[in-house]
């Protein structure tokens, strides 16, 4: 499939590395997080891979943000204790009867 | 906000009193641990995170009528927290409340494009075994602006969907995806420049260790 779809820059070559900042680089990472969350057509994604697979900054770019995505779901839950929990239910119910 | 109820003056009054405290109870025992985790993501494992957990179900207390059930019980008290917590970062000092623009959030020298943390070739779990980036993922979040941070909890870490942070926050989805989009490059630019001390392999081979 030859036919780019992202706008504005149907002269650039996806398929050789470009400096990084490029306008097209630039393009691609403000749609980051809507690509690794699947949320773009079909399309726009099989270019955005294209040009990752051509563009090694982008390539590491999009693999540290997936990084810090899936360290922040991760991330571990703090937990309340049954104490805290006892505690917490008498105060609200005596600020409810204030 | 919610204006507080007074019981209604009838002769139902005890028995809604009743039924109000055994509904109360029962919304505690089943919300009381996601709110603590929500609250202490936004506030930090302190006594804030707690009186925001008190905060919310006094609220939703006093709220229970405009309750119609047609959101999520969830959604109704993620709502009510990210309210007092707003009110009550007024009164504390945090990060400020400011606007991230994407220009900041690009990488321009070539060592800001990776994370310096060894994560590489680690499931997230085991990554965060090691407490220097547990605690280098929080100090980043906890230098996010507010707003910001309130959407990377909800969508990332609270799991919600953009549209249910959207209803949480009173913002169309299209705001909640750009807030998130920065928020999330915020997060990833704190953690590839800080680097962490922790990132050397002998350290690294403490995480990996049994
Ligand atoms: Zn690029």
């Amino acid at each position: 499939m030859t036919k780019r779809q992202i706008p504005h820059h149907p002269s650039r070559a996806t398929t050789k590395p470009q400096r990084h900042r490029s306008a097209h680089c630039l393009r691609i990472l403000r749609a980051l997080s809507a690509f690794i969350d699947d949320e773009l057509p079909r399309q726009i994604c099989q270019e955005i891979r294209q040009h990752l697979g051509a563009c090694p900054r982008c390539e590491e770019f999009v693999a540290s943000l997936r990084q810090t995505v899936s360290l922040c779901r991760h991330s571990p839950a703090p937990v309340l204790s049954p104490d805290d929990r006892a505690l917490m239910r008498e105060k609200i119910l005596a600020a409810i009867r204030q | 906000m919610v204006p507080p109820r007074s019981a209604p003056r009838t002769a139902k009054r005890t028995s809604t009193a009743h039924d109000l405290r055994e509904a109360f109870d029962s919304l505690y025992r089943d919300h009381v641990d996601l709110m603590y985790r929500y609250a202490s993501r936004l506030c930090g494992e302190t006594e804030a995170a707690k009186d925001l957990v008190q905060e919310t179900f006094l609220n939703a207390y006093r709220g229970f009528k405009q309750f119609r059930g047609e959101a999520q019980v969830s959604t109704w008290l993620y709502t009510i927290a990210s309210r007092a917590c707003l009110r009550m970062r007024r009164r504390q000092k945090g990060a400020p409340q400011r606007e991230l623009s994407l220009e900041e959030l690009v990488p321009t020298t070539d060592g800001e494009f990776h994370l310096q943390i060894p994560v590489d070739d680690l499931s997230p779990e085991e990554a965060l075994q090691n407490k220097q980036l547990r605690q280098a993922l929080n100090d980043a979040i906890d230098r996010l602006p507010p707003k910001y941070k309130m959407v990377l909890v909800l969508r990332d870490m609270e799991g919600l969907s953009a549209k249910e942070v959207g209803t949480v926050m009173g913002l169309n989805e299209r705001a909640v995806k750009s807030r998130l989009h920065r928020a999330r490059l915020f997060v990833r630019r704190e953690l590839s420049r800080q680097g962490l001390a922790g990132s050397s392999p002998s350290q690294r081979a403490d995480t990996d260790s049994e």
